[in-house]
């Protein structure tokens, strides 16, 4: 009996599940499409997979829409970048043209205050070694500038025209050793020779020990050289020692900042009668 | 083990037939995840096994798509223990006649329903020759794919 049932094992299983669903079928027709307890047991099993459907679908939708998103920032991230390195670009533009604006401006003033024919320039070189001591102008003998022409900016003296050619000239300026500037102290009318100490700045020498100096005294050109105009800031007092002799040290500082000098105004007749300025 | 992969791999079914139906429901309609699994039990397993997993799968796919209890059951169950019965008889490890397998399982799921229905009284639908097709294709296919992932499974 035993070898039969395990033998029709198969057979028997086929046959209670059969009976089992067609008894489930069978319920659900009579009961009038009621819900009976095994149809709602079976229900609530396969629910966490219709949620887990629904979820997944949703997860998938949301992180295809985030990725599509994303994909969307980061093109307009790309368009938006170039537009800010093309605006900064101009505003870095707009922002030097202000800038130069500023010291043309400064720098017609000045030449509208002197009186005699002037030539604006721009600084297109310094010294060999980067000093300011020697620098080269874009203007030359062409435009009328000529040796010893005093070269000035808003700030005060910068320096004079040691050589000229055609369409450049080179300037000495107030720092180079080598120069000299005839000047005074403008509150005492005490005079000396400004000359030039490099980088340091400049040193105003053969002063009179007696004269009455104080640190933050203005030096201006006396004109008793016959190149520089007078009246023209030279530079400030900033220390004051004990020269050679009788005489005083005084240290100065120039007015004109020539790390940041750019534009230079050429004063191309400095001496006889007064005349317009060119154009 | 086995009865953990076999809950499992009805998990799975449940969740990408359910997926399926909501997302592409054009594709859903030629596959039936379900039957795939039940002709793999029964060519991989004793025809009792087969049997069982038809009925689970055949009631679980009732309860997604709200059919009348026990009807994908009863065909499930049939289908489980033809091919686990015909699998034990013959060699049918090779794609060709899996594909024979899976198509005629699928072909024979919509006919035992008419039978089903007919012998209850109930409403039911001639399938389309070509609509049988169809779905016999598109479960071949998809079926030959389960066999292939799952010869590769752990």
């Amino acid at each position: 009996m035993a070898h039969l049932l395990t033998e029709r094992k198969p057979y028997l299983l086929l046959l209670i599940l059969l009976t089992f669903n067609l008894g489930l079928m069978s319920s659900r027709i009579k009961s009038g499409g009621q819900r009976s307890l095994l149809e709602e047991a079976v229900m609530s099993l396969v629910s966490p997979f219709l949620k887990a459907a629904a979820w997944t679908g949703q997860g998938v939708s949301e992180t295809w829409r985030t990725y599509v998103g994303l994909r969307g920032v980061e093109r307009e991230n790309r368009r938006l970048r170039v537009e800010t390195d093309a605006l900064a670009l101009r505003a870095r533009e707009a922002e030097e043209a202000r800038q130069e604006l500023a010291r043309l401006r400064e720098l017609l003033d000045l030449r509208d205050s002197v009186p005699w024919t002037t030539v604006a320039a721009r600084v297109i070189a310094r010294g060999a070694d980067g000093s300011a001591r020697i620098v080269t102008l874009d203007r030359g003998s062409s435009d009328g500038v000529r040796l010893n022409q005093p070269v000035l900016t808003p700030r005060g003296i910068v320096g004079r025209v040691i050589e000229a050619a055609p369409g450049a000239s080179k300037v000495q300026t107030i720092l180079d050793p080598n120069s000299g500037v005839a000047g005074l102290i403008q509150r005492t009318r005490v005079q000396g020779m400004v000359v030039g100490v490099g980088e340091r700045g400049c040193r105003m020498e053969y002063v009179s020990e007696l004269s009455n100096v104080e640190v933050g005294d203005v030096i201006v050109a006396s004109g008793l050289d016959q190149i520089y105009p007078k009246g023209y800031t030279i530079g400030v007092v900033a220390s004051i020692g004990e020269g050679e002799g009788l005489t005083k040290l005084v240290e100065l500082r120039p007015e004109v900042d020539f790390r940041r000098l750019e534009e230079v105004l050429v004063v191309l007749k400095p001496e006889g009668s007064p005349e317009r300025n060119s154009p | 083990m086995r009865i953990a992969r076999g809950a499992l791999a009805l998990g799975a079914a449940a969740l990408a037939q359910a997926l399926l139906s909501r997302y592409v429901p054009a594709l859903a309609r030629y596959c039936d995840l379900f039957t795939i699994i039940v002709v793999y039990y029964g060519l991989t397993s004793p025809p009792t096994a087969a049997m069982m997993m038809g009925t689970g799968a055949g009631l679980v796919e009732d309860s997604l798509l709200g059919a009348v209890l026990g009807m994908n059951g009863f065909k499930k169950t049939l289908i489980g223990y033809l091919v686990g019965s015909f699998g034990s008889l013959f060699m049918l490890n090779q794609p060709i006649p899996r594909f024979g397998i899976l198509f005629a399982a699928t072909a024979l799921d919509p006919l035992a329903e008419l039978g089903l229905s007919v012998a209850m009284g109930r409403g039911f639908v001639v399938p389309g020759t070509l609509d049988l097709l169809q779905r016999g294709l598109g479960n071949g296919v998809l079926g030959l794919l389960f066999f292939w992932v799952a010869a590769r499974l752990p």
